[in-house]
């Protein structure tokens, strides 16, 4: 089959002829003509998706770097602001990727590897500063740690000063690691899950304590998944907007995003495309190490085998109550604090306002949602979201099936495109889509943002689909051609009948990160689109505090209940 | 070297099953012990409990004179000097072969060269000498097992333990593994409890065998004991692959309820302590004859034949009843019609029949 596939034939004649030398393949000329279309079927598909991709993924960056190349504007990137910027950036992405990564290990190996109690509801509550938005999350801590917070308020009755005030660089730091060591938390807990726990007790056996071996088989093993969560978390938070908007700008702490942010509201340089996509080249050759050395990392990976035993958890013995309280405590404090937090705010009429039952009004969730900036911004982010789950699910579940159902040389490569924007920053997607909006007739309408959606989260569904393809025998798809599918058909009633429920999966997660975006949305913010992330930002931006923190609220609360409930159907 | 002694252990999981019951065994000095029983039966829970990965809930369990584990305390796995083989080797990936092997030395802080020493000298036992410095992930999986056996043994562990230690590795390796295994313990004189599905790898390397099911000992035995005198039906069973009739023993003989099968007292021997009365009666496939059919009603049909090299295990299907039986000679094919004979057979009563072992022979019913 691949070989027919490779040297088109002239007429099904000469093939014929061509063919009937060969002893095996003599008479059966109609199932042979079958495939012959079919192999030409499933080119056009792959034709199709490549096209898209290069549309989708590859133009936008194209035109960053042929934008950034057209003049030269290195020395100013070197200047002050520039290079002050960026520093503060690394560095924020750097230490909260370190501080994400040990708090995410530390919780991997208590949460699945000790008799800690109330393991499993300590693991749902780790988890939930992944389902709020970060800029959220910057709303939340202003209330529990802001000048005006009653941590601060309070230590300053007693004490005649504030105790931490969240604004600035240690804020934002802080802020990006609450927000980031979830992700650690999942990617290492799922590497801890592929060790053998046989490895821990051949260490006991040999006469390690509990702790050592610990410390000499089991740590030594999770570095590889360390170093990629690292290098994951690290990349994601050097251009995150939300945070370092709303909490580093109060105290002039200056990142990448928001220079560029600001270069795009208020022309403050010459030329501001050019010198953002000069910034955005920087950015993709940082991602781009990073994906580098992330790839060298996972080929140096050990070779584990399958447990044999169950997972035996360490007891721990005296240290049970104490860590056991610790933990809950401290994961409490950055869970269910910001929330309470967001809920006091969203119920006082002002910041500063004592918390008493006679002071509380529901006037801000009422005034929040029932504002028409806010009905705009809802619509706009519902369609938006909606719109590219239902294209990404539908391009990710076709990108997916194909590169890991069928056998093509090409398909590392389209797999490869496909998954490249999962490694870039958002900021550099809305700079690649705001470079190419002028040719492409977008300019200063919502599909600009849809388009930058897709990219941006297309990579989700991809991977959702490929991942448990990638675990299922070929020989499913074998099965249908020896029963009489062609290889297209074959790809439609098998291989995607099997992955659509992991496309669903990703697709809701597509409309649920969509819908609370704001990197993207505020960048290409156009005339009359924009999005609830904007309407929030532009709200605390504004000073309304409360309002900002209402619809904080209810935009958490529905995120969570959504992402609840697709877990649920995911079971 | 050192004796294990577990007395009345019990074991109950934190959900309530019930791993180990009454379990009650010496295991002397320098004694090879198999634990085999079908999956499920508490052979691996066992070895857990004696490692110190379990603590049993009832009982004790002593290496030498010192109770290691009873209900109240354990001691922990690392400070009872044992060596253990896993089924999935469980060799640390990101150490070279030699580091392997050395950490328990290091860990019991032999001085270096010593240490360096040691690890060459059981290289060498193992015969892996000159692999010191590779890298697992460029091993054998006979090569990975070996350094698993290495480590296990380079800190003379009072016991090793083996965890189906062999059943990871494909048959002509585990064979000779097997033969290495014995001669390796042999001349080291070391005590060891040895886990295993494999009735033949039991029988072929231990000094004595235990039949554990439904977390009970069912029978400890040498192999010639276990195989020529099985204490029930169904260890006769689980061990042999015994053709099992129910049916009434009298002071002529047996005869099956609903079958042909009879069988003259004589060629009946007492196996468990009943004699008389309903019960059952183990045929071991070796004490099947065949002969070639009469053309009778009651004649049994070939239903498969599995060709061996001693003899031909062959499977007939007799009145409702599939009948095992191992005979040297002609070959017999499938839907070939033969008339069973059987030389010699153990009978149980009822009462000795109540073995937790499945007993899952055909209802003989007159079809």
């Amino acid at each position: 089959m691949s070989s027919s596939s490779k040297a088109p034939v002239a007429g099904p004649v000469v093939s014929d002829r061509a063919r009937s030398r060969l002893p095996l393949t003599s008479s059966r000329p109609s199932p042979r003509t079958d495939a012959r279309r079919t192999v030409a079927g499933i080119d056009l598909l792959r034709l199709a998706l490549w096209l898209v991709c290069a549309a989708v993924v590859l133009v936008p960056l194209g035109a960053i770097v042929v934008l950034a190349f057209s003049a030269n504007h290195l020395p100013l990137l070197l200047s002050g602001d520039i290079l002050q910027a960026g520093t503060n950036s690394l560095v924020s992405a750097v230490a909260s990727a370190a501080i994400a990564v040990a708090a995410g290990t530390a919780l991997a190996l208590l949460l699945d590897r000790t008799d800690l109690r109330g393991r499993r509801v300590l693991r749902l509550f780790a988890l939930t500063p992944l389902l709020v938005p970060p800029f959220v999350g910057a709303i939340a801590w202003i209330g529990i740690a802001g000048p005006t917070g009653p941590i601060n308020k309070a230590w300053t009755d007693w004490f005649g000063g504030p105790l931490w005030i969240i604004y600035g660089g240690d804020g934002v730091i802080a802020l990006l690691a609450i927000h980031s060591y979830p992700i650690a938390y999942m990617i290492v807990s799922a590497a801890l899950r592929r060790i053998p726990t046989d490895l821990e007790q051949a260490a006991r056996i040999s006469g390690a304590s509990a702790v050592r071996a610990v410390r000499t088989i089991t740590l030594p093993l999770l570095k590889p998944a360390m170093l990629s969560a690292f290098i994951l978390i690290a990349v994601g938070n050097l251009a995150d907007f939300g945070i370092p908007s709303i909490i580093g700008l109060p105290e002039r702490y200056v990142t990448l995003s928001t220079l560029i942010y600001r270069y795009i509201q208020s022309g403050t340089v010459e030329s501001p495309l050019e010198v953002i996509a000069t910034i955005g080249v920087v950015l993709l050759v940082v991602a781009a190490l990073a994906m580098v050395v992330d790839l060298l990392v996972s080929r140096s990976r050990w070779e584990l085998d399958d447990s044999a035993s169950a997972v035996q958890l360490l007891p721990l013995g005296v240290a049970r109550l104490p860590l056991t309280v610790g933990t809950w405590l401290v994961v409490l404090a950055i869970t269910l604090l910001p929330l309470l937090a967001l809920l006091s705010q969203a119920l006082l009429p002002a910041p500063g306002v004592p918390l008493t039952w006679a002071n509380l009004t529901l006037d801000n969730i009422v005034r929040a949602t029932s504002a028409p900036s806010t009905l705009v911004g809802a619509t706009n982010s519902v369609l938006l979201s909606v719109l590219a789950g239902v294209i990404c699910g539908v391009l990710g579940l076709a990108i997916g099936t194909v590169v890991t159902r069928t056998r093509a040389r090409s398909n590392t490569a389209l797999k490869t495109v496909a998954m490249l924007p999962q490694a870039i920053p958002g900021l550099v997607i809305a700079v690649g889509w705001l470079v190419i909006a002028p040719r492409i007739g977008l300019f200063n309408t919502p599909w600009l943002i849809l388009c930058a959606y897709v990219m941006a989260f297309i990579a989700i569904v991809v991977q959702s689909v490929s991942a448990p393809l990638s675990a299922t025998p070929m020989t499913a798809e074998e099965a249908a051609r020896i029963s009489g599918a062609s290889r297209l058909r074959a790809l439609f009633d098998i291989s995607w009948r099997m992955a659509v429920p992991a496309a669903i999966a990703g697709s809701v997660l597509v409309v649920l990160t969509a819908v609370r975006e704001l990197t993207i949305s505020v960048l290409l913010l156009a005339p009359g689109a924009q999005t609830l992330g904007v309407n929030i930002f532009s709200l605390q931006q504004a000073g309304a505090y409360n309002a900002a923190s209402a619809l904080s609220l209810i935009i958490t609360l529905v995120g969570l209940a959504g992402l609840g409930l697709a877990a649920r159907r995911d079971r | 070297m050192s004796s294990v002694t577990l007395t009345d252990v019990g074991l109950v999981y934190p959900n309530g099953t019930v791993g180990l019951e009454g379990i009650n065994l010496a295991i002397a000095d320098g004694e090879f012990v198999a634990l085999v029983g079908p999956s499920g039966s508490g052979k691996t829970t066992l070895l857990r409990a004696i490692a110190g990965f379990l603590a049993p809930s009832s009982g004790s369990i002593s290496l030498d004179d010192t109770v290691v584990a009873d209900s109240r305390r354990s001691v922990e796995p690392e400070k009872r000097g044992l060596g253990m083989v896993f089924q999935q080797h469980a060799v640390w990936p990101h150490w070279s072969v030699e580091r392997n092997i050395a950490y328990p030395l290091v860990l019991a802080k032999v001085p270096r060269a010593e240490r360096a020493a040691r690890v060459a000298e059981v290289m060498a036992l193992v015969g892996l000498a000159g692999f010191g410095k590779r890298n697992p992930a460029t091993l054998s999986g006979g090569q990975r097992q070996r350094v698993a056996l290495a480590r296990a043994i380079v800190g003379r562990p009072r016991v090793l333990l083996l965890d189906e230690a062999l059943s990871a590795l494909d048959e002509p390796l585990r064979d000779s593994l097997r033969l290495e295994l014995q001669s390796l313990t042999r001349s080291i004189g070391l005590t060891v409890v040895h886990v295993t599905h494999d009735r033949a790898e039991a029988l072929a390397l231990a000094d004595r065998i235990v039949v554990l099911d439904g977390g009970r000992i069912q029978q400890v035995g040498s192999p010639v004991e276990l195989v020529t005198r099985p204490v029930t039906a169904a260890v006769a069973r689980f061990l042999s692959d015994a053709t099992l009739f129910t049916g009434r023993r009298d002071a002529s003989g047996f005869v099956a309820d609903g079958h042909p099968c009879a069988v003259p007292t004589e060629w009946i021997e007492t196996g468990g302590v009943g004699g008389h009365g309903t019960g059952t009666l183990a045929v071991l496939p070796e004490d099947v004859a065949l002969r070639p059919g009469t053309g009778a009603a009651t004649d049994a049909v070939v239903t498969s034949s599995l060709y061996g090299r001693a003899s031909n295990d062959v499977i007939v299907q007799w009145q409702g009843v599939a009948v095992r039986s191992r005979v040297p000679g002609r070959r017999y094919l499938v839907g070939e019609r033969v008339v069973v004979e059987i030389g010699r057979a153990m009978f149980y009563e009822a009462e000795a029949n109540e073995g937790a072992l499945p007993v899952a022979s055909v209802p003989v019913t007159a079809r």
